[in-house]
């Protein structure tokens, strides 16, 4: 039971003596930075989260043995019930170097193998694909579009490439440009095309190009000759070369953006049939297999975290079955498992930054020690009046556990609210410290991290949990003091000078 | 006619290093409602300690307080607080005043020590009623927003009066209670505590040196030694009023 002069002590002394603001300043901007700097970091998480989502197929099957033909293991993982589409997936490293007779002699973009930069050096990751099939996985649109978006961010002009839709299935799935524009491409390349354009047949495979790479060969049009090359184990050599290095000309087809930076940077996609025969597998031969690597998948929606582990498992169990039996055990990862060291390291930075918030909000718990420690100090006089009116070490004690905790409460307020204003307000600030500063100043620059405004995700229960903590942590290292000023004797409180 | 307080046997010593340092060594004494009783003694020589002892305000070494006849040491801390809250007001030689609050509010800190914060919020009119009757009661109807250091020394004790005899006590322990006042000043103070201990009928003991004062209490009692000696008014020995600073 508190009696009622514990409270009304507690506030006088709030009210009359200063020094608390410092302690309700110390939680306040303690709450404000757990608040926004998490708020951001967060915002930045869930952005990554998204984007390399956005990049991952939501269920692959992996870890196949080189050799693997698509179509025996599309049959039994379509026959689960739980998933909707698969999709053949080819992957190989390459070099992608565009094709132009006019650079021959002279350095061309794809010759600067020392450059970090892989849409520089020409290093790319192959990912062959069914463009009909692979649709139905990812949200290719999306990706379509995100590449003429990223692009316009950093001030170059394109117009938006959506994939070459043609109506021919066989062309579609080649990825094949418009006959026109191959034929308009020959000719900027110098190379051999019939004289009217109507005569012209484009038989070049097409190739998507992430946004990164296309933004550095800024002369690039649609249409465009690149030069691929693959170097293979091929999977009958027959007394051939046992590495078989194979070159294929494709046209440049339109570019894509999924927000996932370092896929967008590395990868091209391909028409996964033109990467099987660069890889010497041949329709027209006897032992033809529909070579992948990995196959994508599209589980149901609405799937518990539960289903899909347990979806997961039978797929495997299932893929497992239809591989070799010596084969080593393939993998049925979800986007997580696909990135986990990104997105564990991504992860791991956020824990590593609460670590730091968590640091500032027991300097200004220390604060508030601080500073009901000096007030005990000076109020034992107080203590011992209090005492003589008739005060319990109790509640005598309970003023100091009280003044601490309104400090934490209207520093926590405070806070709440100078958190959730800044979290609402951090764009607009950010665009007038541009302004004012000329552009030489921004709170976080942007183009960075590839994002259009600051993203600042404040989610309400971690709102309830720094409040809590906060107001927890202050009482705790208020009862030191509280605890010291119940426990001193009332005459010797008294007769203190 | 039972005492209100009694004190039987009262020894209190303090431990100065190892060594144990006698203050009192068995003090008797009885306060009965009504009575002005005088403390003498030299400075040093323990009427504080015996005031606070009778306050509640710290424990004997041995012997026995007793309220209404019933003994007071097996109580716990919080009990005696609250005993002490109904039972007993203190005045002291330096005032004792919450720097902070104004003389209202010290005054008012009396009625908040045995309520609740919602007990306390029913009768919050009453209460204030009540303290600025009484401020008004010791001559301070003008002051009541004033800070202990906007007042002169005789206006902050006053104030110090109001608050010991807010809650209706019925002992009044006042220590040197006009010692750091003039004596024009204490002359004023005095008569007040007089006047309220008569319409109240409270048990008063007064330490003083001033043998004038004590000449107009009921009883005088002389500590000396560690122990107390009962006079009546009138017999005033010279060597005690030689050793009295
Ligand atoms: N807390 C204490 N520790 C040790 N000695 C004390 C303490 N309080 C009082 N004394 C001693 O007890 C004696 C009596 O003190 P006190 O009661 O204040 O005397 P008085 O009020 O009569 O002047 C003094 O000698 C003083 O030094
Ligand atoms: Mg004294």
């Amino acid at each position: 039971m508190t009696p009622a002069f514990a409270p009304f002590l507690a506030w006088r002394y709030l009210l009359t003596r200063r020094i608390n603001i410092l302690g309700v300043c110390g939680v306040a901007f303690a709450v404000w930075a757990m608040l926004v700097v998490d708020g951001v970091f967060s915002g930045f998480v869930t952005d990554i989260h998204e984007d390399v989502r956005r990049s991952s197929p939501p269920l692959l099957l992996t870890d196949l043995p080189h050799d693997t033909d698509y179509e025996p293991l599309r049959k039994v993982l379509e026959a689960d019930r739980d998933v909707i589409a698969t999709a053949p997936r080819l992957r190989q490293h390459g070099m992608v170097m565009p094709f132009s007779p006019r650079d021959r002699g002279r350095r061309p973009a794809g010759s600067e193998q020392l450059e970090f930069d892989h849409t520089r050096n020409g290093f790319a990751l192959l990912l062959g694909i069914d463009p009909d099939r692979e649709r139905r996985i990812v949200d290719f649109g999306a990706w379509l579009d995100g590449g003429p978006a990223a692009i316009a961010r950093y001030g170059g002009i394109r117009p938006r490439a959506t994939a070459p839709v043609q109506d021919d299935p066989e062309r579609r799935r080649r990825l094949q440009v418009d006959d026109e524009q191959e034929w308009r491409a020959r000719r900027r390349a110098g190379l051999p095309a019939e004289d009217d354009p109507a005569d012209h047949r484009s038989i070049w495979p097409g190739m998507l190009l992430g946004w990164p790479r296309v933004f550095r060969l800024d002369w690039v049009q649609k249409g465009d000759p690149f030069e691929v090359l693959v170097a293979a184990f091929p999977r009958h050599h027959a007394g051939g070369p046992l590495l078989r290095p194979c070159s294929e000309r494709f046209a440049f087809a339109g570019w894509f953006g999924t927000g996932h930076r370092m896929f967008d940077e590395l990868t091209a996609l391909v028409p996964i049939d033109t990467l099987r025969q660069m890889l010497g597998e041949s329709e027209f031969d006897e032992d033809y297999v529909e070579l992948v690597t990995d196959v994508a998948i599209r589980p149901r929606d609405g799937l518990s975290p539960a289903d899909l582990r347990a979806l997961q498992r039978r797929l495997r169990a299932a893929a497992q079955a239809v591989l070799s039996p010596d084969c080593a055990p393939c993998s049925v990862l979800d986007w997580r498992q696909q990135n986990t060291t990104l997105l564990a390291a991504v992860d791991q930075e956020h824990s590593l930054m609460q670590i730091v918030l968590f640091v500032v909000m027991l300097v200004s718990a220390f604060v508030i020690y601080a500073t009901l420690h000096m007030m005990v100090v000076q109020k034992i006089k107080d203590i011992g009046i209090v005492a003589a009116v008739g005060g319990s070490p109790r509640g005598i004690g309970t003023v100091f556990l009280l003044t601490g905790t309104i400090i934490a409460v209207l520093g926590t307020g405070l806070g709440v609210l100078a958190g959730v204003l800044s979290a609402m307000w951090l764009n607009p600030i950010n665009e007038w410290i541009y302004r004012i500063s000329g552009g030489r100043l921004e709170l976080f620059p942007r183009a960075l991290f590839d994002l259009q405004g600051i993203p600042c995700h404040l989610e309400p229960s971690w709102i309830v949990t720094v409040s809590a903590f906060a107001i927890l942590l202050a009482v705790t290292v208020a009862f030191v003091p509280a605890r010291r000023a119940a426990r001193m004797h009332p005459v010797t409180a008294l007769s203190f000078e | 006619m039972t005492a209100v307080l009694q004190a039987r046997a009262i020894t209190k010593s303090y431990a100065i290093g190892k060594r144990e340092i006698p203050v009192l060594r068995g003090v008797d004494l009885d306060l009965h409602a009504g009575e002005k009783v005088a403390l003498l003694g030299a400075s040093g020589a323990g009427k504080s300690t015996l005031l606070h002892l009778l306050g509640l305000l710290d424990r004997p070494t041995a012997g026995e307080v007793r309220y209404d006849g019933r003994p007071v040491q097996d109580l716990s801390v919080a009990e005696r607080a609250l005993l002490r809250h109904r039972q007993v007001g203190f005045v002291f030689q330096f005032y004792h005043l919450i720097p902070e609050l104004t003389a209202l509010q010290n005054v008012l800190l009396a009625r908040m020590m045995g309520t609740t914060v919602f007990g306390y919020w029913r009768q919050r009119r009453r209460a204030r009623s009540a303290g600025v009757a009484m401020l008004e009661q010791v001559g301070l109807g003008e002051r009541l927003h004033h800070r202990p250091a906007e007042l002169s020394g005789g206006e902050r004790q006053r104030v110090a009066i109001a608050r010991a005899l807010l809650a209706e006590p019925r002992v009044l322990l006042a220590d040197e209670p006009t010692g750091n006042l003039d004596s024009e000043t204490a002359q004023g103070v005095v008569e007040l505590m007089f006047s309220i201990q008569r319409e109240r009928d409270l048990a008063f003991l007064l330490v003083t040196h001033d043998e004038q004062l004590a000449a107009r209490c009921d009883r005088i009692v002389r500590m000396k030694d560690g122990t107390i000696q009962g006079s009546r008014p009138g017999d005033v020995q010279p060597e005690d009023s030689a050793q009295a600073d």
